[in-house]
């Protein structure tokens, strides 16, 4: 007996001397493993080294400046300088003042923009926004002097990986690889961003999808997304914070795509299964000397651009036609492309709009493997099932207004098989499908067209009821 | 010694009582004074029931404080067992239930005002404002159109907001309150309203407050890891105001990206 109980105070006092969930401050963003796993353990070393450097880690994020990031900037002079402290005043004008006075600016380094620092980069140990007194981090070489401007960046990162990591992050995981603690008890899971792919933008997919734009995501965090598990953090979150957890979201975005792409590129010639290759090492070696980092910058610059580019004036599909008029007629001529080879909605959402049409029931192929999926059903490009929108019950994740409903017939929906029928379909004939899938649930109410005289409605089951 | 242990005993139910008094001072307290006139009734019940256990607690503090300072005092009475008086039973039994019965009925009308349909004010139940549904972890609300009717069912003009209720000032008004997945609590605190809302059941909810401004709308029931997120706000504003936010609703609903004659160029967000 004694000697159980010494063994379970035992296991207590470690449980104790341990902690529970290690050194926070040692948290790294988790490793893309599916597709690590592939390459050369060195190659994958070096996948982590250049993330690592680029990015650093949760509680230690690197602000990479080739990235359209909005990093968050304060402008501002020195107001006296007394040792390592800087007393200073921020330029009220400033268009980030918001969130400045929080803490986060204390891990941010201040760039000198005029006096003997100018162009030098001062690291900061502790930022006091009461007094606006910063103490950098170690002996200044040539101090700064009053007067001396300087820019403060990087506290939307700061203040946004908190903000993610209190209300995000559970389900969207600390890399937002969409697999937190609480992901694996949801339907639909929670949005992987590494991908990129964001299903709810109002940017085109033709001829090649275009990224969510900042107000996409905020329309989401926004408004949620009914029929999943996004709720709505408004009015909970003021402007601000939704500013500095958007600049995060896609910050992670981009960091799951370059990691993304490091790897594909690297696979290419150093795959795991290569390891016995003579000389692998050598080549592996030489590559990562030389042509390597000009591939990470080359591909940090190909995603930036992506990202950008969605914010460029003009990337939202807006319809050249006002809509037509929800009339019995349109819903009737958008039912017969619903349910026509036209736009084909019916393979899919099925005859009735309930989301079971023939599609649903047959193995489909995986649009980037061409490999034929194990179970039967539509998947998404994050390989999970997915099951297309039963209309008739009125849930509009991608929102509920007639131009978001032409969006999602016009762009598809970006990681799913609903495709965009840009191409296919008319502005007419989209709006017409939009005024159909807006009656669908209510169908049973919609006014009647005037029939046809026809055969069926003279038979003794129908009587002569007109 | 043993005025020691008299004081002592006698420290707390004092601390306690001037902690009471002090909180109103350090805001711990009602968020304010009602907005609603059947929330200052309800407040005037807390405060009734709040003088009356005041009252016993100081009287029943006292009796022991004195009983223990006039024991300690004592050397010549030895203490005696007792297997009880039937009068002192009798009495402690019968007080509190007389007060607990005076509180029974006298609460009932404040009751009967808050919860009995048939009592609810004149044209509220007929024409609910909204129907407000909880689900994991946000607040839902649904619309009539403008001057239409809430159906039970969704109908294909209503207006759908979330985590912003709204409500005229000066009017007596109604909302349905339903559950789309576990138990939550719609919680006003302004407005001194608590009510569960129950998967499977449509709750009448009725207020009418008298005082514009936007306050704050909570769950009060845990509900989820997620519970703390369902923090909506309800905006009480003048009737034309209330009427234009519906409208505006309505405009930004049937958005099709063109402005339509009663937005004028409003832009694409």
């Amino acid at each position: 007996m004694s000697v159980r109980w010494q063994s379970l105070i035992a296991v207590m006092l470690a449980g104790l001397l341990a902690g529970c969930g290690g050194d926070a401050s040692k948290a790294r963003f988790a490793e893309n493993s599916a597709l690590a796993k592939q390459l050369l353990p060195k190659a994958r070393k070096a996948v982590q080294k250049t993330l690592d450097e680029h990015f650093g880690a949760p509680l230690d994020s690197v602000a990479w400046l080739k990235l359209p990031v909005n990093y968050g900037k304060a402008e501002g002079t020195v107001k006296s300088v007394d040792g390592l402290k800087l007393s200073v005043e921020f330029n009220k004008e400033a268009s980030d003042v918001d969130g400045l006075t929080s803490p986060e600016l204390a891990r941010a380094g201040l760039l000198f923009t005029s006096g003997v620092s100018a162009g030098k980069q001062v690291l900061l140990a502790k930022f006091d926004p009461k007094t606006n007194v910063f103490e950098a981090l170690q002996t200044l070489d040539s101090p700064p002097a009053k007067d001396d401007t300087f820019v403060a960046a990087g506290h939307f990162l700061r203040h946004g990986r908190k903000l993610y990591a209190r209300h995000c992050q559970h389900c969207h995981g600390v890399s937002g690889d969409g697999d937190g603690t609480t992901a694996k008890y949801l339907n639909p899971r929670p949005r992987d961003y590494r991908l990129g792919v964001f299903k709810f933008t109002s940017t085109g997919s033709f001829p090649a999808p275009i990224k969510a734009t900042r107000d996409d995501l905020k329309r989401v965090i926004a408004l949620g997304i009914p029929g999943t598990y996004m709720p709505s953090f408004v009015p909970m979150l003021k402007e601000n914070e939704l500013t500095a957890i958007i600049e995060y979201v896609r910050w992670l975005a981009m960091r799951g795509e370059i990691e993304k792409g490091l790897i594909t590129e690297l696979k290419g010639e150093y795959s795991r299964d290569r390891s016995k290759d003579e000389g692998i090492d050598k080549s592996l070696e030489t590559y990562l000397g030389e042509a390597y980092p000009n591939f990470v910058n080359e591909i940090a610059g190909e995603v930036g651009e992506k990202w950008s580019g969605a914010e460029e004036e003009g990337t939202a599909i807006t319809p050249k036609k006002p809509r037509t008029q929800d009339t019995a007629e349109s819903r009737h001529r958008g039912k017969e492309l619903f349910l026509g080879n036209k736009a084909k909605c019916v393979n899919c959402h099925g005859p009735a709009g309930r989301g079971n049409g023939p599609m649903t029931e047959d193995f489909q192929k995986n649009p980037t493997t061409n490999e034929v999926y194990a179970e039967r059903g539509l998947f998404d490009v994050w390989d999970q099932p997915i099951k297309p929108r039963d209309l008739t019950r009125g849930i509009y994740r991608g929102g509920r207004r007639p131009i978001d409903i032409y969006r999602r017939i016009y762009v598809g929906i970006k990681g799913t098989p609903m495709p965009g029928n840009s191409q296919a379909l008319s502005e007419d004939e989209i709006w017409d499908l939009v005024n159909y899938a807006l009656s669908v649930p209510y169908d049973s109410q919609a006014p009647k067209l005037p029939k046809p005289h026809s055969v069926a409605e003279y038979s003794t089951e129908h009587g002569h009821a007109n | 010694m043993r005025k020691f242990w008299c004081l002592f005993f006698m420290f707390w139910p004092i601390a306690a009582i001037v902690y009471s008094a002090m909180s109103p001072a350090y805001g711990w307290w009602f968020p304010g004074d009602s907005v609603t006139e059947l929330g200052q009734r309800i407040d005037n019940l807390f405060y009734l029931i709040l003088i009356i256990i005041t009252v016993v607690f100081i009287g029943t503090q006292m009796a022991l404080g004195y009983a223990l300072w006039k024991a300690a005092h004592n050397e010549d009475e030895k203490a005696h067992f007792s297997h009880g008086s039937h009068n002192l039973e009798v009495i402690w039994s019968v007080a509190p239930a007389v007060i607990l019965l005076f509180l029974a009925l006298y609460q009932m009308d404040v009751w009967r005002d808050f919860r009995v349909k048939a009592y609810f004010p004149e044209g509220t139940i007929e024409t609910p404002i909204a129907e407000v549904t909880a689900r994991q972890f946000e607040w839902r609300i649904r619309y009539p159109a403008p001057g239409k009717k809430l159906q039970p069912k969704p109908q294909p003009d209503d207006l759908y907001a979330v985590n912003e209720l709204r409500a005229p000032i000066g009017r007596a008004v109604m909302i349905q309150l339903r559950s789309e997945d576990v138990q939550h609590a719609f919680f006003l605190p302004h407005l001194r309203i608590k009510q569960d809302a129950i998967p499977g059941q449509i709750i009448p909810i009725w207020f009418k407050a008298e005082k514009k401004g936007i306050y704050e709308l909570l769950c009060a029931e845990l509900c989820g890891w997620g519970h703390y997120k369902m923090r909506a706000q309800l905006t009480v504003e003048r009737e034309v105001e209330f009427q234009d936010y519906l409208k505006k609703l309505q405009t930004d609903q049937n958005y099709d990206g063109f402005p339509t004659s009663d937005s004028v160029a409003k832009k694409e967000e």
